[in-house]
């Protein structure tokens, strides 16, 4: 019970880089630009919100400026995909490359030095840690409990509001976008941009709220469970949410399993949220019909092409 | 060669003095150097149905394009109820008064249709959220009377249903000029006359109706007034429907005189392609295969006449082994190839050459060599074991290249660089080989000039005075009568009549291509 | 946006056109790396030194780049093989690392005749590598699964193994470091005698040049072609489409697997974590710079060779991260990638009767 508890409270500090970077895919893919790079986003987030913490900043400024890092170099994958039309595929490895090796070498002085994160509930208010709920939220932090109200957000916005209307339209029929008068770059580039924002808002919060510190590597591929994630979320923010809670508890199973000592082969059982990404990808392939992607993902639109 | 109209008596309710709705007048408009339309003609009055009649390549979607801004005329003038008018995009036409439902519908499909029309509506005007799109939906639909779920998703609607949310979203753009193009085209017969009839209310209504179509005789009960398009000129220009005969139109559709080509078939030959009951389900803007069924003997030419869209594809693809039908059965001299891959089928004798040579006929980054040996690389022609003989299949490109007269080539040349009727001729060269006994060439002349054309004809007809039995899919009527022994009819995904070259007259090809079975 | 009404897609970029794209966008994207490296703290003239010359032109650094270049040939040529069939093999790292797991199995002995070990490896690790990257080709003809997410995590998966590995059972117990204990004689690449360059220049010359037969000169290779250009057509003309795709990106995974054996039998005759870092990013530039050409794969291998050489020199004398290499590569494929866009598009007014 007591390791079941320990285990729920930490389950959203892990879902929540995972949800942030889907979001941020989700908004981004629906208008048609496939972002394979959010490795990469989410590294320089990370990288750049230590880094401010470490220079004195308070977490909520390193949290904002890890969110500018993302959308700065979401803005060179803007130019590249939207603007210059090359490949979504090969440019978002680019973009991935480009972010941990800035990383790395930007980041080195930074390494393995930790700090403090951000406030949790528990140090903000009195909560009464001996009942089970109390325990658990005490624990969360202003960032995670906002997760539910972001997704609710941005469902709406997407799904119901009119200027989410038409970034879906450019995502799904680009060509009767452009008939509409809408700009159909113009629209692309902004939905990159946030994806970059919350990409890097994830690495940061990563970074600075989760581990409070920076390591090479620390993503750890979590930037392409994110990608996974948005196939089997649908390309819909709140199974997102879902699939971000169950990867986050997979994810938070090992350090919680380390943390009562169990003796456990540790990077078997690492092995766990990738396995579990690659079953749920299946599924959803298997499930065939509504997959939900949108009809121009990946494709370039050209006005003069014939469509 | 036009006729003069007088305006119909009776069912028109211009008042006199009134300008027209839209007028066209010596259109002319040519793509890449070929005219599409040359000093067309069009006039619509307010309150009328008024069909654009003609076969295919008429140039009744062109112009009506022209009208609706989609494309910009190299000459001639347009007026829009009086006043000059010259649309520069879909979007200036609509502001004019004047929108197009075209064969493929700009809907999103994974859209309701209030957020469809909301998308039109944009930003502009008093429609700002679905909610408001929806209610507008419900009352427009109300007012003309044709019934239409704004909370419905586009992509589970039927064909029919689509069509009648695009014609309530063109509506409320503010279109006063209804042009539909070939609306009945994907609708069953129920679904065409409620249209139909839906069309002669709005046009009671004080709208102006264009429908553009082949089908003369489903539309002539709701129509005023007529025009009859040929070769992109206007043959007969805005007469009263109740002063035509049928006949008459069909005639004037299809031309005076049928081109000299009919020859008698000495002697069929067996049966090398027999198809029955072949079905395929209908992909979501297409039309299916519906139980069709024909016999190909040896040494015979069947031509498969019919505007597109009635299933000439999924046939051709069925027969090459790209598509599985769910019903029905192919063979190949007797064997059941309804199954069997394209390797094995090409092994039978089986050639395609298919309507768009760059899809499933040749590689376009390949060099003619290597499209050349395509078909044959893996039977071992140009080396059986491991070693590919280039060398060889450079000479056999440079031997076809000399006989099929290709310009501008020479093997090593990138196949997408020829020009369309030397592309063409690569791909005769390398499908009309020695093991040809079955040819199915599905458009084989399309976007040819005359002399590639020529050639291509006279291929087939030697390959099949040598024997090879062809299944000539066409919608280039003088073409199908120029090569055939026997003539038949596509329509909806079946034959729909087949005669010996000999008893095909005007009259009987010009009724079936109308859509009278 | 302001360029949407001019853009037209050119009919046929010309050679030339596309060369000088390539080169501009190559130039550019060496040139902003050069500038972050002075940046991050190397002397410019440094980076000439240790680049240009200290790489090709010294003796000791030629062996070097050449040596570094070995297992970069491999991973090359197994991208770029895959990216014939159109097929995103992103998990190159991963089957190298499972690759190298299965040398070790045989290189720290204990089973099987020594006379056997080096063609056992060389065996084995290429089965290997074929095996990991046919479960995500699976996916992809049986489910439909987008084989870039599959062969990556696959790869994350692998190098986990890896980990447990190295900090389990094959740890180095007299001085506890997840280092495996050293290969016997009989299990590494013989050294050739100039600097660290090995035996496995035979194994990768021969594999090479095999490689480039095979697309270039027999039937498969002709089928892979028509299969990656179009497989609509190549399908109705009769060819094996799926054969050849099965049989293209089952070699891709082998080849991966024998790179990670060219590794630990040539250089580092152990297992330990540093031996297939760097290798994932490394195998798609270099299959995109070389045009998917195995020629030019072995000279873009032996480009990256250098900057590998060079890279752990700078981490030396200036402390720079390894990191830089990955960095220098996104750069130069993002550049390159950008440059494309003046051959493939040309800008110019829409003329009449154009279609709005």
């Amino acid at each position: 019970m007591d390791f079941l508890v320990g285990w729920i409270a930490i389950v959203p500090s892990y879902a929540t880089p995972l949800l942030l970077a889907s979001l941020g895919l989700i908004v981004c893919e629906r208008a048609g630009i496939l972002n394979l790079g959010a490795e990469g986003l989410m590294a320089v987030g990370a990288m750049t919100g230590a880094i401010a913490v470490l220079s004195g900043l308070d977490p909520w400024a390193a949290l904002a400026a890890g969110a500018a890092a993302g959308t700065a170099l979401a803005l060179l994958f803007g130019l590249a995909t939207v603007v210059m039309r090359a490949d979504h595929t090969l440019s978002g490895l680019a973009v991935v490359a480009v972010g941990l090796g800035l990383t790395s070498v930007v980041g080195r002085p930074y390494m393995q030095k930790t700090f403090p994160g951000i406030a949790s509930f528990g140090d903000l208010f009195d909560i009464d840690r001996t009942t089970a709920l109390g325990r658990i939220v005490a624990v969360q932090d202003p960032v995670t409990l906002a997760m539910p109200v972001l997704v609710a957000l941005l469902w709406w916005w997407l799904m119901k509001s009119g200027s989410g209307l038409r970034l879906r339209a450019v995502g799904e029929n680009p060509a009767a976008a452009d008939v509409a008068g809408i700009d159909v770059q113009l629209a692309q580039l902004g939905a990159v941009l946030v994806s970059g924002l919350l990409c890097g808002l994830a690495g940061a919060y990563l970074c600075v709220a989760t581990s409070h510190v920076w390591v090479e590597g620390m993503i750890a591929a979590r930037g392409w469970v994110a990608v996974a994630l948005v196939i089997f979320a649908r390309w819909n923010p709140a199974r997102a949410l879902v699939g971000a809670l169950v990867f986050g508890s997979a994810d938070a199973l090992v350090p919680r399993l380390q943390a009562i000592g169990a003796d456990i082969p540790v990077y078997l059982a690492m092995m766990l949220p990738y396995l579990l990404t690659l079953v749920v990808l299946v599924a959803s392939s298997m499930a065939g019909r509504a997959s939900g992607e949108p009809s121009f993902l990946g494709r370039i639109y050209l006005r003069q092409d014939k469509h | 060669m036009s006729v003069a109209a007088s305006p119909a008596a009776g069912r028109e309710n211009t008042s006199p003095g009134r300008p027209p709705a839209l007028e066209l007048r010596g259109i002319g408009k040519a793509f890449d150097g070929r005219p599409a339309l040359a000093d067309a003609q069009f006039s619509l009055a307010w309150g009328e149905v008024h069909a654009i009649v003609g076969e295919n390549g008429a140039g009744k979607s062109t112009l009506m394009n022209v009208a609706a801004g989609v494309y910009a005329a190299d000459e001639g003038e347009q007026t829009i109820d009086g006043a000059a008018a010259s649309p520069r995009s879909p979007m200036e036409a609509t502001a004019a008064g004047l929108g197009m439902v075209h064969q493929h519908f700009r809907l999103v499909d994974s859209f309701t249709v209030a957020e469809n029309v909301l998308l039109s509506l944009g930003r502009r005007g008093a429609v700002r959220t679905i909610a408001q799109a929806g209610a507008a939906i419900i009352a427009k639909a109300r007012e003309i009377g044709l019934p239409v779920d704004p909370s419905r998703v586009v992509a589970d609607l039927s064909t029919a249903e689509r069509q009648r949310a695009e014609i309530v979203r063109v509506l409320l753009l503010g279109a006063r000029i209804l042009v539909l193009d070939e609306p009945t085209a994907v609708l069953t017969e129920d679904e065409a006359k409620a249209l139909l009839s839906f069309v002669r209310r709005l046009a009671g209504q004080g709208h102006a109706v264009v429908l553009i179509t082949h089908k003369y005789r489903e539309v002539a009960g709701f129509c005023d007034r007529v025009t009859i398009m040929r070769h992109g000129r206007t043959v007969l220009a805005g007469a009263a429907v109740s002063g035509l005969d049928e006949a008459e139109v069909a005639r004037l559709m299809v031309g005076e005189a049928l081109p000299a080509g009919s020859r008698p078939l000495s002697s069929a030959g067996p049966v090398v392609l027999a198809v029955a009951g072949l079905s395929v389900e209908a992909r979501p803007h297409g039309q299916g295969l519906a139980g069709i069924g024909f016999d190909l003997r040896a040494g015979e030419v069947l031509g498969l006449a019919g505007v597109g869209g009635n299933g000439q594809e999924e046939l051709v693809s069925c027969l090459t082994g790209l598509v599985l039908p769910q019903s029905g059965a192919i063979l190949l001299a007797g064997r059941d190839v309804t199954t069997v891959p394209p390797r094995e089928r090409r092994r039978a004798g089986l050639r395609v050459i298919p309507s768009d040579r760059f899809d499933s006929g040749l590689i376009r980054d390949f060099a003619i060599a290597d499209n050349l040996a395509l078909s044959r690389v893996a039977d071992g022609a140009f080396g059986a074991l491991l070693f590919l003989r280039r060398g060889r299949m450079r000479q056999t490109a440079a031997e076809a290249i000399d006989a099929f007269d290709i310009r501008g080539a020479t093997p090593t040349v990138r196949t997408g660089l020829l020009s369309g009727g030397n592309a063409q001729k690569v791909l005769l060269a390398r499908e009309l080989d020695a093991g040809m006994t079955v040819l199915v060439a599905h458009s084989p002349s399309r976007g040819l000039d005359m002399k590639a054309t020529q050639f291509v004809r006279t291929a087939i007809r030697r390959a099949v005075e040598a024997g090879a039995a062809c299944l000539l899919i066409s919608e280039d009527l003088p073409e199908v009568l120029a090569l055939s022994h026997r003539v038949a009819v596509m329509n909806r995904g079946a034959i729909a009549g087949c005669r010996d070259i000999a008893d095909v007259t005007p009259e009987w090809i010009g009724a079936l291509l109308a859509g009278h079975a | 946006m302001l360029d949407a009404a001019f853009l037209v897609r050119r009919q046929a970029p010309g050679l030339l056109l596309s060369g000088l794209c390539y080169a501009g966008g190559l130039a550019f994207g060496l040139a902003v790396s050069a500038v972050l490296l002075v940046q991050a703290g190397v002397p410019a003239a440094a980076l000439v030194d240790e680049f240009l010359i200290a790489t090709f032109l010294t003796s000791d650094g030629l062996a070097q780049t050449v040596t570094a270049a070995l297992p970069l040939v491999l991973v090359g040529l197994a991208s770029a093989v895959a990216m014939r069939v159109r097929f995103w093999n992103i998990g190159v790292e991963g089957q190298l690392w499972l690759g190298a797991v299965a040398s070790t199995w045989i290189g720290l002995g204990g089973t099987g005749p020594d006379a056997l070990r080096l063609p056992a490896m060389l065996l084995l690790s290429a089965a290997i590598g074929a095996a990991w990257i046919a479960i995500p080709l699976v996916l992809k003809l049986r489910f439909g699964v987008s084989e870039v997410i599959s062969t990556l995590l696959l790869g994350s998966v692998a190098f986990l193994l890896v980990q447990h590995l190295l900090f389990g059972v094959w740890r180095d117990p007299a001085t506890g470091f997840p280092v495996t204990a050293a290969f016997l004689e009989a299990a590494r690449f013989p050294s050739l005698g100039w600097g660290q360059l090995h035996g496995g220049l035979f194994v990768v010359g021969i594999v090479a040049v095999l490689v480039w037969f095979m697309l270039g000169h027999t039937r498969a290779g002709f089928y892979a072609d028509a299969v990656g250009l179009n497989p609509k057509a190549a399908r109705a003309a009769g060819l094996p489409a799926t054969a050849t795709v099965v049989g293209l990106v089952l070699l891709s995974g082998a080849l991966s697997g024998l790179a990670g054996m060219t590794i630990v039998a040539g250089t580092e005759h152990r297992l330990n974590q540093s031996v297939g870092s760097g290798y994932l990013f490394s195998a798609i530039v270099i299959a995109y710079l070389a045009g998917a050409r195995p020629f030019w794969v072995v000279v873009v291998a032996l480009a990256l060779g250098a900057v590998f050489t060079a890279g752990s020199v700078l981490k030396v004398f200036y402390g720079i991260s390894e990191g830089m290499i990955v960095l220098v590569q996104g750069t130069v494929l993002i550049s390159i990638l950008m440059a494309q866009f003046f051959g493939t598009y040309s800008l110019s007014r829409p003329g009449r009767g154009e279609a709005s």
